[in-house]
């Protein structure tokens, strides 16, 4: 056994070594293998089959440039600490993908993910140290510098068989669409609920279709991989936030069906906002953390100036996270030294 | 006349115009004095006192002595000379009346003098032609905005503590490209409210 394999060997979690492997190339060493980041990515590919027959193949060219950059940056600087790329760059770049415009020029897509990987995840250490998400960390970026790219172009999908299935993608000059969250904001009428449930609507890569996004999301919480309890208090505070707003005559908010599966709230909730490390650290903090996104969806996308607010709220709750967490323990403290005292 | 009621001057300087994550004001302050969340929120509560109070006796300053006798080319001076005196009142009173607060801030309660959000927050009030009311909201909601925000980075950074940061990037670096991510999310407020 040379040194190299007996370190792969004990390195926790490291795959059965395959020998030789092509050129030389052992794929577990070069990655890190992690399961419940394989799982995620298996979760992703129902939404990811979606984006391919609603938008056509180049919804694939888009996860697959994603994930080269992304292997490509975090490789630039784990070859500095000497660790194997992890598996969890692969969500990051196919998350980050889905939440993308189908029009979505590769420079724009090339540059969000860069930045993403690098300054959401690599310059904290590397994976399980991040402080932000780093899929919407690129996201956030490339959507404030690029608004003409991520917001003005979205493209009617594809219906029927082969659907996108058998085309590449719609020419440019193709009929656009505007998004249902954009018809909503602009007063117009609004997709209906069962092409918002099917996903035969305008929108990002993976956001549209409901129905692929929650068997993605429900195989996540059936092999425990994301926390119930952050998906459930998402749902939950978004049910409640809309059903209160819009009950109560706020015309800027609609209704809990429509803000549950329009835009890219599933998509959120289910992958985004369940990523462990990101999240709460604390039980107590993963229930305010879920609730406090779903209430910041709602908010944003009622009241501020932008249609959609999944990015936002996530992002915004990620920053809160740690002192919630601080608090959360600090109090859990005080009560047990009272029960101790008593 | 700037027609916005206090309250919504209040909210909106606290989410969507906030003093430190949209006009980048107060970030030496912020960087120094992020480390612990104690010294973080000990400090943030000391900008809220010494904001609220300067914005309104400026604005006060201001139109009732620099405007009557047309000498509004002096506010800077005027300005900052009233922020350090106050401070300096603070100081005394502080250390007077809480001493156990007085050495938990340290040498943070006289730097407040030299933070760029005070002394911002009385600009704007002037530019955006603010009545007392909405200045004292200004004054109020930028402080507890400020305040916020130190709070917010003071827990990022503790819990960083576990992070490997790489060498380039560790202590200012670091806590820049944070500032920078949270400012990104708190873009997500952008248009709620409008205070200009």
């Amino acid at each position: 056994m040379t040194a190299r394999e007996s370190d792969a060997a004990e390195r926790p979690g490291a795959a059965p070594e395959e020998s030789g492997g092509l050129f030389g190339f052992r794929f577990w060493e070069f990655f890190r293998y992690q399961k419940p980041m394989v799982r995620v990515l298996t979760a992703t590919l129902p939404a990811m089959g979606g984006a391919v027959y609603f938008f056509g193949w180049r919804a694939l060219g888009v996860v697959l440039v994603s994930i080269a950059f992304a292997v490509l940056t975090e490789w630039s600087f784990c070859r500095k600490r000497g660790e194997p790329v992890s598996t969890a760059v692969f969500v990051s770049a196919v998350l980050y993908a889905l939440t993308l415009p189908p029009r979505v020029p590769y420079m724009v897509v090339i540059v969000g993910i860069v930045v993403g990987i690098a300054f959401g995840k690599e310059v904290f250490g590397g994976f399980a140290r991040n402080v932000f998400n780093p899929a919407l960390v690129g996201r956030c970026f490339v959507f404030i510098c690029f608004p003409v790219e991520m917001t003005v172009q979205w493209l009617a999908p594809y219906s029927g068989l082969p659907g996108g299935f058998a085309r590449w993608a719609r020419g440019a000059d193709a009929l656009t669409r505007a998004t249902p969250l954009r018809d909503f904001q602009a007063g117009e009428s609004v997709a209906a609920l069962g092409d918002l449930l099917t996903g035969s609507v305008a929108g990002s890569l993976g956001e549209t279709s409901a129905v692929l996004l929650v068997i993605g999301g429900l195989y996540l919480l059936y092999t425990k991989t994301a926390d119930w309890r952050i998906v459930v208090s998402c749902l939950v505070g978004a049910v409640l936030m809309s059903t209160a707003l819009h009950y109560s005559g706020v015309t800027a908010v609609p209704g809990p069906m429509f803000t549950l599966l329009s835009g890219g709230f599933l998509l959120g909730s289910f992958f985004m906002a369940t990523d462990p490390i990101s999240a709460a650290q604390t039980g107590t903090g993963r229930w305010i953390y879920g609730f406090l996104i779903g209430a910041l969806v709602v908010i944003i996308r009622g009241f501020a100036g932008w249609p959609e607010g999944t990015m936002f709220a996530i992002l915004l709750m990620n920053t809160f996270n740690p002192i919630m967490d601080h608090y959360v323990r600090e109090v859990q403290q005080m009560r047990k030294a009272r029960a101790g005292v008593g | 006349m700037n027609a916005t009621p206090a309250l919504v001057i209040l909210i909106a300087a606290i989410v969507t115009n906030n003093i430190l994550l949209a006009n980048f004001l107060g970030m030496c302050s912020f960087l120094a004095c992020s480390r612990q969340i104690d010294t973080a929120l000990g400090l943030g509560a000391a900008v809220i006192f010494v904001l609220t109070c300067t914005t309104v006796i400026n604005h006060v300053i201001y139109h009732m002595v620099l405007v009557p006798w047309q000498m509004e080319y002096l506010q800077f001076i005027v300005f900052i000379a009233v922020i350090a005196a106050f401070v300096q009142f603070v100081e005394m009173f502080v250390e007077r009346f809480t001493p156990v607060l007085y050495y938990a801030l340290g040498i943070f309660l006289p730097l407040i003098t030299v933070n760029c959000a005070i002394l911002g927050a009385s600009l704007f009030m002037i530019i955006r032609d603010y009545t007392l009311a909405q200045s004292a909201g200004f004054g109020l909601g930028a402080g507890l905005g400020w305040a916020l925000a130190i709070a917010l980075m003071a827990g990022i950074r503790q819990k960083m503590g576990y992070s490997d940061v790489p060498r380039p990037f560790q202590g200012v670096a670091i806590a820049m490209v944070v500032t920078g991510v949270m400012a990104m999310a708190f873009m997500g407020f952008a248009g709620m409210v409008d205070i200009q």
